[in-house]
């Protein structure tokens, strides 16, 4: 039994997202058949949402709700799955110049894992920074979809993954409420934890997946208006 | 380097507006400027019979008292440029008829991150919008981003 978790999303709890959770999973619900998911991984910016208990929605809409973080490094940004208080203890998540190689040896040793995401976006994504500095060691996976990259993006992130030959996923890094789930992750393992998340993102048993609408091509979109 | 800055200018307020007395006119010219049909705030007769028992004005007129004049002084700049990256607001209760609304401001928060574009600096300044009362009507967060 599969399933399929947006890996990278923000709520209200990130001062750049004014989408709450149960809206997410509202709006999840609606279009299960365009956006199959399991849940959603919360992904906020620069901290943990140590408090949040989302047990009562989950119940609600049948579906999970898991906490992450986002942090800025000097390889740029990384999510954190498993964090737990020894991680939260040995990092300031606020600082935006975290060591990245630390922050992935340490999250690896304390019980979590460190992925980087929007590798091509510039600036905050690895692309960049592999070109002037050495490539990172021990990384397990990285973020190849992402729901809020620009044209061009993705399509770097992809590169630099087939060259370095790491595990890919995927999350729509929404801060929206009708981008939830654009972009995700398959795993071919069932899931129902954080642990078993963290355990699984380190088997590299999974596939990024794009639920992003399909443009249709000009000429056909003109030939279907004219019908 | 983390952002640097005095720390003792958090929270601490720095300006107190002289208070603007609310009048049924400005209500209804909001209203009238935003095409706000709904008797709660346009019709005193209908709101007597509403859950405030009487005219309240819009959520949104609190957001159209203005900062004090010195206000901009107070608020730290960093870095080369910047903008106004936007504004949250939070509605506490009702603004009625006859309520002399204050602001009194503060920086609420510092902090950094990072973007495509490079490093910013983020400062927060909240408003506290309070009646004659000393009862707190609405907070307005004004974001501003710095460019470092």
């Amino acid at each position: 039994m599969s399933t399929t978790l947006d890996l990278h999303c923000h709520s209200e709890a990130s001062e750049d997202s004014r989408a709450p959770v149960e809206a997410y999973l509202n709006w999840i619900t609606l279009r299960r058949a365009e956006r199959p998911l399991d849940g959603i991984v919360l992904t906020e910016h620069r901290q943990f949402n140590r408090d949040a208990d989302y047990r009562a929605l989950e119940d609600k809409f049948g579906l999970m709700v898991l906490r992450a973080s986002e942090v800025e490094t000097n390889y740029g940004h990384v999510l954190v799955f498993g964090v737990n208080e020894d991680i939260l203890a040995r990092f300031d998540f606020a600082n935006i110049r975290l060591d990245a190689q630390e922050l992935i040896d340490e999250v690896a040793r304390l019980g979590g894992i460190a992925v980087p995401c929007h590798p091509g976006r510039p600036n905050i994504g690895l692309c960049e920074h592999y070109l002037t500095k050495p490539a990172l060691q021990n990384v397990v996976a990285v973020e190849m979809l992402n729901g809020g990259s620009r044209k061009g993006e993705n399509e770097r992130s992809e590169e630099l993954i087939q060259r370095f030959g790491y595990a890919a996923t995927g999350g729509s890094d929404s801060h929206l409420v009708s981008l939830i789930g654009l972009c995700a992750t398959r795993f071919a393992a069932y899931i129902n934890s954080i642990d078993g998340l963290v355990r699984e993102l380190k088997t590299g048993s999974y596939e990024p997946v794009d639920f992003r609408p399909k443009r249709k091509p000009v000429a056909r979109a003109v030939e279907a208006e004219a019908k | 380097m983390a952002v640097d800055y005095d720390p003792t200018l958090i929270n601490k307020v720095f300006e107190v507006t002289d208070p603007v007395t609310v009048t049924p006119e400005m209500i209804q010219k909001f209203c009238q400027g935003l095409g706000e049909t709904n008797p709660l705030f346009t019709d005193a007769e209908a709101a007597k019979k509403g859950p405030y028992g009487g005219l309240v004005a819009p959520p949104s007129f609190a957001v159209t008292f203005r900062n004090g004049r010195h206000f901009f002084q107070h608020v730290p700049r960093f870095g080369r440029a910047g903008f106004d990256a936007g504004k949250d607001a939070e509605f506490v209760q009702p603004i009625r008829p006859g309520d002399k609304v204050t602001l009194h401001s503060h920086v609420k928060e510092i902090y950094e991150k990072t973007g495509r574009s490079g490093t910013m600096v983020f400062v927060v300044v909240r408003s506290t919008l309070k009646n004659q009362n000393g009862e707190v009507v609405a907070h307005i967060d004004h974001r501003f981003m710095n460019r470092t």
